[in-house]
């Protein structure tokens, strides 16, 4: 039999369900902080603690080995008065610029037509397209180390077709810049495709109709509703490419030849072969600044809070 | 600010200073996970303190490079019924370093000699007692004596070899015999570059300079600088990963690199290649075990050592892997006379003292940051 636990509770209960606002509220505060609480720790923990030794690092704070001097900004000034290590933040700055325009231009398509044209198989091909990325990054850089290199498959194929000479090859393809920017937009397309993609699906398809009601082609209703509608993801998939790849080193050493070295290079070997921390963290630091300077930029210009909404 | 200098300069407020940071915003639990090894004894621990082996675990944690875990390195500690080590892998001893003052325990590990200095200076190695290694007597004095400091035998030196050329010799004259391949205009877009600091030592003995190719002067690390650099254009690559420089050699796409002697005994069967100890002096590298001045493991490590000292291990690294073994009683006849040719295995003293020893380096950061700029300069 059913009983109205309302009517029957005892008094206590009672007062409970019937509890004043402000104890209420308080309880929701609680909750609010129990549920912030784990990602907090997370953060303070893992990225700001981490933040914050690396700055205290890179003044020598901190230090790694006992004969390294304390507390001084030599580092830092050696660093901003080098030409060598600001030539090769602007070169990583330059590389991250085009592996994300490049990755932006290949993915927008790719998300054009799971979004407005693939209609019911569109999370089928989602699925296709996120498929090889559950392999690991390495293996699928060093994939295309087989495809590229002189004897690779690649150049191989165009030898047999007689594209190439027996002896030719193509020096630009492999330990070049232009691997780099191959491998790495290769590697970011689907992390470009997946925010203009939901950004793409959530555009209202009515404005699409009216659009063409009103006489605009398709050309015309591309250019003035769903490009302008869909930068808010064009946005936030750049920001997604062009961060990770600013620190970038794996890639470029992989198959970027005698090239290949950029500023997350020069961090890396500070850290390791010169056993230089205190230099390695203030680059790190400087990359740090400059990173969030550039969300700064984007997030005034490009509005890319819009794409959550 | 000398004030506060002072403070941190003295290791009791420095530390008491870290704790304090260390409780602001979260930062007492990464602190606390930062063992200050650098307080330690760098005398390490006395033999009196020392427990039998008996009341040891015998549960050794060794940080070595890959492939160096194989069983036949330790087959009589094997043998002996001991526990099998806890085995981790290094990728450079640079690392090794910074994770060693972070706090990361092993018992023992295997650093080239040239950093037994910074693991000394952190106080996390201490001197072996020889006499509890039987095949001690066996292993070359002179390789001995390159793992000492203060007179203490810091390192047992086990492997060596050399860090020269290889070329092909059906596109290279090998009469040249000189570091000079790896920067000859002659060679352009084929030679391949280590990703060392070591290059520009190689670019200093080229140009015939004066001072010490490891510790050379500011004027003459410059000059090597701007070798390199001038030559960069010459290059094929700057390889990381020496099974795709044996690639690149193999086919062809490279003609001289800067190669260890394994690189010679894989290639050498099917490739024209020869290993060029160059004239200038061959660059010439050894490492070896050492011992954590906290170990609990103290009588197994030893043992362990000692099994790594044996003639028959020295035999089959030689062989199979090109390497060198500091084990005097190799036996000759059994290995490849390329092999015994090109280590000069029948005079090693001769090849040793001929060379340019691996030794540490003070200027480390200083030649890091001249080789950073050899490799930002546009080729």
């Amino acid at each position: 039999m059913a009983t109205d636990t309302t009517t029957d509770a005892p008094p206590e209960a009672r007062v409970d369900i019937e509890a004043p606002p402000r104890r209420r509220k308080r309880g929701s505060w609680r909750a609010t902080s129990g549920l912030l609480a784990t990602p907090m720790i997370w953060l303070i923990v893992f990225f700001v603690a981490p933040v914050v030794m690396v700055g205290l690092y890179s003044v020598g704070a901190l230090t790694l080995l006992r004969l390294d001097d304390y507390l001084s900004l030599e580092h830092w000034q050696f660093f901003l008065a080098s030409d060598t290590y600001l030539g090769l933040f602007w070169k990583s700055v330059r590389m991250s610029l085009g592996v994300s325009i490049t990755a932006v231009l290949l993915a927008y398509p790719v998300a054009y037509l799971l979004a407005l044209i693939a209609g019911t198989r569109k999370y089928t091909l989602l699925l296709v397209i996120i498929v090889p990325f559950l392999t690991s990054y390495l293996l699928r850089v060093l994939a295309w180390r087989v495809i590229l290199n002189p004897q690779g498959v690649f150049q191989s194929f165009l030898r047999s077709i007689d594209v190439l000479g027996p002896e030719q090859q193509l020096d630009w393809m492999y330990n070049s810049t232009f691997a780099i920017y191959l491998v790495l937009s290769y590697v970011w397309v689907p992390f470009v495709a997946l925010p203009i993609f939901v950004s793409l699906e959530s555009l209202d398809h009515h404005m699409l109709e009216a659009s063409s009601d009103l006489g605009a082609s398709r050309l015309r209703t591309f250019w003035t509703v769903t490009l302008p509608l869909s930068l808010p993801g064009v946005a936030a998939g750049f920001i997604f490419v062009f961060i990770p790849t600013i620190g970038e080193y794996v890639t470029p050493q992989l198959v970027g030849g005698p090239d290949g070295f950029m500023f997350g290079s020069a961090i890396t070997s500070a850290f390791t072969a010169g056993l230089d921390w205190q230099f390695g963290s203030a680059m790190a630091m400087f990359l740090i600044f400059a990173v969030a300077v550039l969300l700064a930029v984007f997030g005034r210009f490009l509005n890319v809070r819009s794409v959550a909404e | 600010m000398g004030q506060f200098d002072s403070v941190l300069r003295n290791e009791q407020t420095r530390r008491r200073f870290l704790q304090s940071m260390a409780a602001v915003g979260g930062m007492g639990v990464l602190a606390a996970c930062r063992k200050d090894v650098q307080s330690a004894d760098p005398g390490g621990s006395s033999s009196a303190a020392i427990p039998p082996i008996t009341q040891e675990t015998g549960e050794l944690r060794i940080h070595e490079w890959a492939g160096y875990e194989a069983k036949w390195l330790w087959r009589d500690y094997a043998k002996e019924g001991f526990p099998e080590p806890d085995f981790t892998f290094l990728t450079n001893t640079e690392g090794v370093i910074a994770k060693t003052a972070g706090g990361y325990y092993w018992d023992m590990t295997h650093p080239e000699i040239g950093y037994i200095q910074d693991y000394v200076d952190l106080g996390a190695i201490q001197p072996w007692d020889t006499s509890l290694i039987p095949n001690f007597s066996k292993l070359n004095p002179m390789l001995q004596e390159t793992g000492q400091l203060n007179g203490e035998q810091y390192e047992i030196v086990l492997d060596w070899g050399y860090s020269g050329v290889i070329i092909r010799t059906d596109e290279v004259d090998p009469s040249i015999n000189s570091y000079s391949y790896l920067f000859d205009d002659a060679l352009e877009g084929h030679i391949a570059w280590f990703d060392t600091p070591w290059i520009l030592s190689m670019a200093h003995v080229t140009l015939g300079l004066e001072s010490d190719p490891l510790d050379a002067t500011p004027e003459d690390l410059k000059a090597a600088k701007e070798y390199a650099i001038e030559k960069k254009k010459n290059l094929h690559s700057i390889w990381v990963d020496y099974t795709q420089m044996w690639d690149d050699v193999s086919q062809g796409n490279v003609w001289a690199a800067y190669s260890w002697p394994d690189t010679y005994v894989v290639l050498k069967e099917d490739v024209p290649v020869q290993y060029i100890k160059p004239k200038e002096g061959v660059f010439t590298w050894a490492e070896g075990l050492v011992l954590r001045s906290e170990t609990e493991n103290y009588h197994h490590a030893h043992a362990y050592a000692d099994a790594w000292a044996d003639v028959e291990v020295a035999q089959r690294l030689v062989t199979t892997w090109g390497y060198g073994h500091a084990n005097v009683d190799l036996d000759l006849s059994q290995i490849d006379p390329d092999v015994v040719d090109v280590f000069g295995l029948d005079d090693i003293e001769g090849s040793l003292s001929s060379g340019i020893f691996d030794a540490y380096q003070p200027q480390r950061a200083e030649y890091n940051r001249a080789w950073d700029e050899v490799k930002a300069a546009p080729s």
